[in-house]
């Protein structure tokens, strides 16, 4: 469904990335994982248009390198990233009307849809997002993304400084997304057990480049990699 | 007191007016536009060369005027702002420079001498005891209805609502499948359609001249100061706050001073509450 070839990221002269290579199939969940400062951001920034990058980037064979974010949105992919640039004057509800600015059609449904993933987004959705905890926040902008109406959703690290509780609730909220409504996701993590209990494939991503990848059988036959992420 | 009470009023919903379509660049665009007389100067002088030199009827002397000014904030937006995009004193000192050559195109055009434009409605009521002309009191019920309908825009229409979220987060707003620059390019255009209805109004309360830019530029800088960024009301409250402020100050100690307790206000809410009275600390 997206195939990343050969992509290399630039914030001015300073490269994040080097020929990052990967792709993710239809109704698959693939994980990268990595240390702080490993790329991860910057590649899930790359795949939206937010950073200048060179390479290539397909969705559904349709060449979407350099395009905007705002036409990634529309081709169908959605993003949660990781400081949630939320609209901390609105409530939670103008949030999630934003992230219906391209999906304007199917706002009650896909509301409604949000509120049965987070019904605490349906108590509080007067609430201004500066006032809430990173968890509830977290969850906004999971459910924005998912009001963009998404066949792509892209998450950055989000269970980064939330209570295990938390972090079960929403690992719960991407396997229903998977399993029910059959959404693409590429989850970005450096919480390694997170990250298997979701993915069918993952990638390791080290100073900008793809070090490994494979299912967890076989990256954890690699010794060092074993003891680097899975706890070997 | 009924005179200062009702003066105040209509002086201070016209500086609301003038205020608003500078602050909503300040918010959105995050762009001091120090141009941005250029579209009350254009605005009023439009509206004369409409209306008076060729004798239009007023309504499309007002209407040109208004999308002159948006045409020219369109225009502003996509041939300076944008390409200097980034790096802000580039983009203040290039619209001040715009703004002296609009100053100085006016003045080839309709000469340097001051002009009075014929009052929108002519006639005198009495307000309360107060002696009020048609001309301002259709000014201040203008630029109310002004206020009211970009209040309901920005809060009610997703158009409005993609504005405040660009104004908070552009990455938010980018990933929500909003363009900013054409939010941007949007505001722009809003911001001089409301400058030329500002200085169609402005330039009927005091007179047209090369000059009428510079004061509408200090009140709104003023008004947006002291009442912070990003909020429409708190830039209609502080607007009656320097209204009334400046209409006391002429009636009750000396016109002189008119300007003076304001910039006063200025130092003191910079150095008391530098978000501004309604403005939120950047998160």
């Amino acid at each position: 469904m997206i195939r990343v070839e050969n992509l290399s990221a630039f914030y001015g002269k300073a490269q994040a990335l080097r020929d990052v290579s990967l792709h993710v199939d239809e109704g698959e969940t693939i994980a990268i994982v990595g240390a702080n400062g490993a790329g991860k951001s910057t590649l899930l920034d790359s795949i939206m248009g937010l950073v200048r990058n060179t390479g290539s980037i397909t969705m559904d064979g349709q060449d979407i390198t350099g395009r905007k974010p705002a036409d990634m949105v529309r081709m169908g992919i959605g993003y949660a990233p990781e400081r949630f640039n939320l609209f901390p004057h609105m409530t939670v509800r103008d949030n999630l009307l934003v992230g219906a600015y391209t999906a304007r059609d199917e706002i009650e449904k896909n509301m409604a849809a949000v509120h049965r993933l987070f019904p605490r987004l349906a108590e509080r959705e007067g609430q201004e997002t500066s006032t809430q905890s990173g968890g509830e926040r977290q969850m906004v902008s999971l459910g924005r993304a998912l009001m963009t109406n998404p066949r792509v959703l892209l998450v950055d690290e989000p269970t980064i400084g939330l209570a295990p509780k938390v972090c079960v609730e929403i690992a719960e909220v991407l396997k229903r997304l998977s399993a029910e409504r059959g959404l693409t996701v590429i989850v970005t993590e450096q919480n390694t057990n997170f990250a298997l209990s979701l993915a069918s494939r993952l990638y390791v991503l080290e100073g900008g480049h793809v070090t490994a990848e494979g299912t967890a059988d076989e990256l954890s036959k690699d010794d060092q990699l074993a003891k680097s992420y899975f706890g070997a | 007191m009924m005179q200062i009470i009702v003066q105040g009023l209509l002086l201070s919903g016209l500086y609301a007016l003038i205020a608003m379509g500078f602050m909503l660049i300040f918010s959105i665009g995050r762009t001091l536009n120090l141009a941005y007389g250029a579209y009350i100067m254009v605005g009023g002088y439009m509206y004369f060369w409409l209306s008076q030199q060729l004798g239009m009827p007023q309504v499309i002397g007002f209407l040109g005027a208004v999308s002159v000014g948006a045409l020219i904030g369109l225009l502003k937006h996509r041939l300076i702002v944008k390409p200097l995009k980034g790096d802000a004193v580039a983009v203040e000192i290039a619209t001040l420079i715009l703004a002296l050559i609009t100053q100085f195109a006016l003045v080839l055009i309709f000469g340097d001498a001051s002009k009075i434009l014929l009052p929108l409605i002519p006639g005198v009521v009495t307000v309360a005891g107060a002696q009020v002309t048609y001309n301002i009191l259709a000014a201040t019920v203008m630029s109310w209805i002004i206020i009211l309908a970009l209040y309901a825009f920005v809060r009610g229409t997703h158009t409005g609502r993609a504005m405040q979220a660009v104004s908070m987060d552009e990455k938010g707003a980018a990933i929500s499948g909003i363009d900013p620059d054409r939010i941007n390019m949007i505001t722009w255009g809003i911001s001089g359609a409301l400058g030329a209805a500002g200085g169609v109004f402005f330039a009927s309360y005091t007179q047209l001249s090369p000059q009428m830019w510079l004061a509408p530029v200090i009140i709104s800088v003023a008004i947006v100061i002291v009442g912070g960024i990003g909020s429409i009301i708190g830039t209609l409250i502080v607007a009656h706050i320097i209204g009334f402020l400046e209409i006391t100050v002429v009636a009750v100690l000396a016109p002189e001073l008119r300007g003076v307790l304001t910039m006063v206000l200025i130092i003191g809410v910079l150095i008391m509450r530098p978000q501004g009275l309604f403005g939120r600390e950047e998160h």
